[in-house]
């Protein structure tokens, strides 16, 4: 957000230098990018932008979206989260077994209980202990990988009565012509973006990350800070765990699989540092909504879907080199 | 499991006194990816009953976590161990070829089970003991021609690419498919990566680009119903003949609400068993063609109440 501000002097006067055309690249770019490839698309393919395309694309990244919002948060505080893709796998079989069990109400509750309860334990050993987020949310996805499996002895689960249930709401439902898990997205995003600018929580979160040893001197509690935000990142994917499984009406152990990677590649694509203490949570439904696009548009072409990643990796490559550029004012470094 | 099996057997070979006593094999297992999907998982237990019962076996159980280094890995440990055979499900098909020679070269005659490898490694093998996939693909084209009444539209969701389950049923299919039904076009093939997810948003992508579409083929009954949800979503199942391939419960219950057209009806509890059986006839030194293939009908509505209910 600070580049985006730093631009718009330099293009009011009107004087384009170089240093100015690229902040104002990297500050807009991933915008530019974005109506560009929906131009591509577009040209490539009728449907692309018929509005229930569109639709049936928000629809399918709604739940990467629901993960990167709270993930974004994390990262916005200085730490990573790369337990969520199997966080999401063990909430969604545990939703969908617990359905025909305890009945929807109590699976749902206990379902968010028991996810907010992960949350909280790598909350607790980033927040209080300090130890090196990257390293207790690997562990902690290989940890819930197996938990997953112990849970499901390796089998698929399954709801009986997939018409009946009043579960389908969530990943089926419409409320005014809107599919549920767009609503559910569009929702947890506003609410987010809304707590993150216009808080002293928000900006609490954007101090611990920016610059921790300040943070604690002006008297922020970084240890509750950290700790709550991982709590936002588990609730988000008790969230998207609720639309996954009602969507599919089953689940099986390897489900969320890899979303960690989708959910950071689509956080990265909206700008937010991964170094902490700068994103925003409107950038990163932006580069969610990007690679939902790029694969449906890919896919609408006749390309198998795993063309996408190779596209994904060459945008992604682009968006990090241009706010580099930015930083050091030119596009290449002088000196080798 | 292991030490329940040690029991029966030092039990059994205890009340056998006479000439007539049973030779113990010890037999390795190396699988591909227990857990990941309920087929492996069924397979596995039931591969340790079926050896119980047989009574006359040991087992060691490995898994390879779908990892191939860690699958050679265990080849190597279990030629070590000088089991008197080794099952392999192979994690892929080419890779593991240089361990299954050696496991050759040292006298372990080793059974392939499930999934075939390439061409290159027959030589190295006693067996192969699985269902064919090819032979799959044929049906569910017949199947797919008799229900459209030659004439249609559809779309295919195969398999995990470059895994050869998936693959020779795409090809099984599409080879059939055009030499016995010509009026049935082909539109387009994606992969789902045996992910019901995955198929469910595939098959909203082709429900969004083609306007008319007429049957889908899916690679296994997961991935075939995530593309009927997605069907059910657009309201639009009703014009469109689902066949899928490894019937599983929730396939199986579909066609019985008359959802799904058909399936290709594949027990991992035969898979086992026939595993097992094959490496005990190549022990016991009889004459078995090197190519096993265990039954695998097809299933529709008509023949529902033949088969029960697959457990996963």
């Amino acid at each position: 957000m600070a580049s985006a501000e730093q631009s718009k002097p330099r293009l009011l006067t009107g004087k384009l230098s170089k240093a100015g055309m690229l902040s104002f690249l990297s500050a807009q770019g991933i915008l530019i990018f974005f109506l560009l490839s929906m131009f591509v698309f577009s040209f490539f393919s009728e449907q692309f932008l018929s509005q229930s395309n569109i639709m049936t694309v928000v629809r399918q990244a709604s739940i990467i979206g629901i993960i990167a919002v709270g993930v974004t948060v994390v990262i916005i505080g200085g730490n990573l989260d790369l337990s969520v893709g199997s966080m999401l796998s063990f909430s969604t079989v545990l939703v969908v077994d617990l359905h025909d069990k305890i009945g929807p109400t109590n699976a749902i509750l206990l379902m968010f209980v028991l996810t907010l309860m992960i949350g909280a334990v790598n909350g607790f050993l980033i927040g209080f202990l300090r130890l090196n987020s990257l390293i207790v949310t690997l562990a902690m996805l290989s940890a819930i990988q197996g938990f997953v499996l112990i849970y499901s002895g390796g089998q698929n689960v399954d709801i009986a009565d997939q018409q009946g249930t009043w579960f389908a709401f969530f990943g089926r439902g419409y409320v005014g012509g809107i599919a549920v898990p767009i609503l559910m997205f569009g929702l947890l995003a506003i609410v987010m973006q809304v707590v993150m600018s216009y808080t002293g929580y928000g900006r609490r979160i954007f101090a611990v990350g920016g610059n921790p040893m300040a943070a604690v001197y002006s008297g922020i509690r970084k240890n509750w800070c950290v700790f709550s935000t991982y709590l936002i990142s588990a609730f988000c994917v008790a969230c998207a765990a609720l639309v996954l499984g009602s969507r599919v009406m089953g689940s099986q152990n390897n489900v969320g699989q890899g979303y960690e990677l989708l959910v950071l590649a689509g956080i990265i694509l909206g700008g937010t540092s991964l170094l902490g203490g700068a994103g925003s949570i409107w950038k990163t439904v932006i580069g969610v909504l990007i690679l939902g696009f790029i694969q449906n548009g890919l896919l609408l072409m006749g390309y198998p879907y795993y063309i996408q990643w190779i596209v994904t990796w060459v945008i992604i490559i682009l968006a990090v080199w241009l706010d580099l550029a930015n930083k050091r004012k030119r596009l290449f470094t002088t000196h080798s | 499991m292991f030490k329940k099996t040690a029991i029966a057997v030092s039990v059994i070979m205890m009340s056998i006194t006479t000439a007539q006593a049973e030779t113990t094999y010890r037999i390795g297992i190396t699988q591909n990816n227990v857990g990941v999907d309920s087929y492996q998982t069924t397979y596995e237990s039931a591969f340790e009953a079926a050896a119980e019962r047989a009574g006359n076996v040991d087992i060691v159980v490995l898994d390879a976590g779908g990892d191939v280094a860690r699958q050679i890995g265990q080849m190597q440990d279990l030629i070590q161990q000088r089991v008197d055979a080794i099952i392999i499900w192979p994690t892929n098909g080419q890779a593991v070829i240089p361990a299954i020679r050696q496991a050759h070269n040292a006298g372990i005659p080793v059974v392939v089970t499930n999934s075939k490898i390439a061409e290159a490694g027959l030589e190295f093998i006693a067996a192969f003991s699985g269902p064919d996939n090819v032979q799959q693909g044929i049906s569910s084209a017949e199947m797919m021609c008799d229900a459209l009444g030659g004439e249609g539209q559809i779309v295919q969701i195969s398999g995990q690419p470059g895994y050869t389950t998936a693959m020779e049923r795409a090809g099984g299919f599409e080879e059939r498919l055009a030499e016995a039904c010509p009026g049935v076009e082909l539109m387009e093939t994606q992969p789902g990566n045996w992910n019901r997810e995955r198929a469910q948003r595939v098959m909203e992508d082709f429900l969004t680009k083609y306007d008319r579409i007429d049957g889908v083929y899916s690679g296994d009954d997961n991935m075939g119903v995530g593309a009927l949800n997605a069907a059910n979503g657009a309201g639009r199942a009703d014009e469109i003949i689902f066949i899928g391939a490894t019937n599983f419960a929730v396939g199986y219950d579909a066609i019985e609400r008359g959802e799904y057209y058909g399936s290709i009806y594949q027990s991992p509890v035969d898979d086992a068993e026939a595993a097992l059986k094959t490496a005990l006839d190549v022990l016991a030194g009889e004459d078995i063609p090197k190519m096993n293939f265990f039954e695998t009908p097809k299933i529709t509505a008509e023949n529902l109440e033949e088969f029960d209910r697959p457990v996963f």
